[in-house]
């Protein structure tokens, strides 16, 4: 054991290093999916791996619930130009808590229930790169 | 000569009890951690990951092996009190981040100070748990991302301080080392 020595210090010159490149990364990532164009927006609903519902946001008129059934009961909220969890019976709330899909990219999850639900732009596939 | 929290236990003894007590402290701070009410301004299914701190600690005091036995208690237990899912999703991340800190630790002059490591432990705990997650649903979640970097920096930064903080507590109960 010649670690004692090292992890008593609390923080070293490399350290401020790695949080400084994760930061910068996270804000570029953040930053390219945000910036990407806003075509039109196509919620695609996916339960246990398989795509159920394509839906086209942008020519939703009105407000519309959605019922998944499944063991937890979920429910979409589909409204013109968003879609949102409005309720699902799973235990920690996660998929309602990240609120309301309005652009390209985005998604919410509900992994006890194995929905999720991404938004895409109206091309043929959602990614133009994956890497990772 | 450093204050022995033990009577006359054989070293072995020690170890198996030192190893007993973090990983009890591993689980009642997960525990308590989800009991904690959400936070409004974190990103959803964000955690603190107070329990990372045991198996930091673990992974640069007893070793490996009784690390991941920690991080595998930690995942089984969240897969007794929340199920399948959270099982997975505990399991793969305490065994990744332990991995991680466990190989930082051991290099020969390790690069990184306590926050550092905290930091590494929290993005491979998030990396392993966006890859069971991504498997689980769809690989759309790669979306997510940018929010768990900025939320591992964040955890990982807390984790080196409150280990700092708490060692020389723990130190207290660890048994002496004899061997090389």
């Amino acid at each position: 054991m010649n670690g004692r020595e090292n992890r008593t210090r609390l923080l070293k010159k490399q350290d401020v290093v790695l949080i400084a490149i994760l930061l910068a990364l996270a804000g570029c990532l953040a930053a390219w999916f945000q910036l990407r164009p806003v075509e039109e927006c196509i919620a695609v609903v996916e339960q246990n791996g398989q795509v159920i519902r394509r839906i086209d946001l942008d020519r939703q008129t009105q407000t519309e619930e959605l019922a998944l059934g499944g063991p937890y009961q979920v429910k979409l909220l589909v409204e013109p130009g968003a879609i949102s969890f409005f309720s699902s019976a799973c235990p920690d709330k996660t998929c309602i808590r990240t609120g309301k899909l309005t652009r390209p990219g985005q998604s919410a999850v509900c992994l006890p229930a194995r929905v999720s639900v991404r938004l895409e732009s109206g091309g043929t596939s959602g990614f133009d790169g994956v890497t990772g | 000569m450093r204050q022995q929290g033990y009577l006359n236990l054989s070293p072995r003894t020690q170890r198996i009890a030192f190893n007993g007590l973090l990983g009890t402290l591993a689980l009642v701070l997960s525990a308590w951690e989800g009991m904690l009410p959400p936070i409004p301004v974190l990103p959803p299914g964000a955690k603190l990951g107070l329990s990372n701190l045991v198996t930091m600690y673990a992974a640069g005091t007893v070793g490996l092996g009784p690390a991941l036995c920690i991080a595998i208690l930690k995942g089984l237990f969240a897969g007794i009190t929340r199920g399948f899912v959270a099982m997975l999703m505990s399991l793969s991340g305490g065994v990744a981040s332990t991995l991680v800190m466990w190989f930082f630790l051991r290099l020969k002059g390790n690069p990184f100070g306590m926050i550092g490591l905290g930091v590494a432990g929290a993005l491979s705990h998030n990396a392993a748990q966006l890859c069971v997650a991504a498997l689980l649903t769809t690989p759309a979640i790669v979306w997510y991302i940018p929010w768990l970097l900025l939320f591992g920096v964040c955890s990982g930064i807390l984790t080196g301080l409150v280990l700092r903080a708490v060692m020389p507590l723990l130190d207290k109960w660890r048994p002496i080392e004899r061997d090389a």
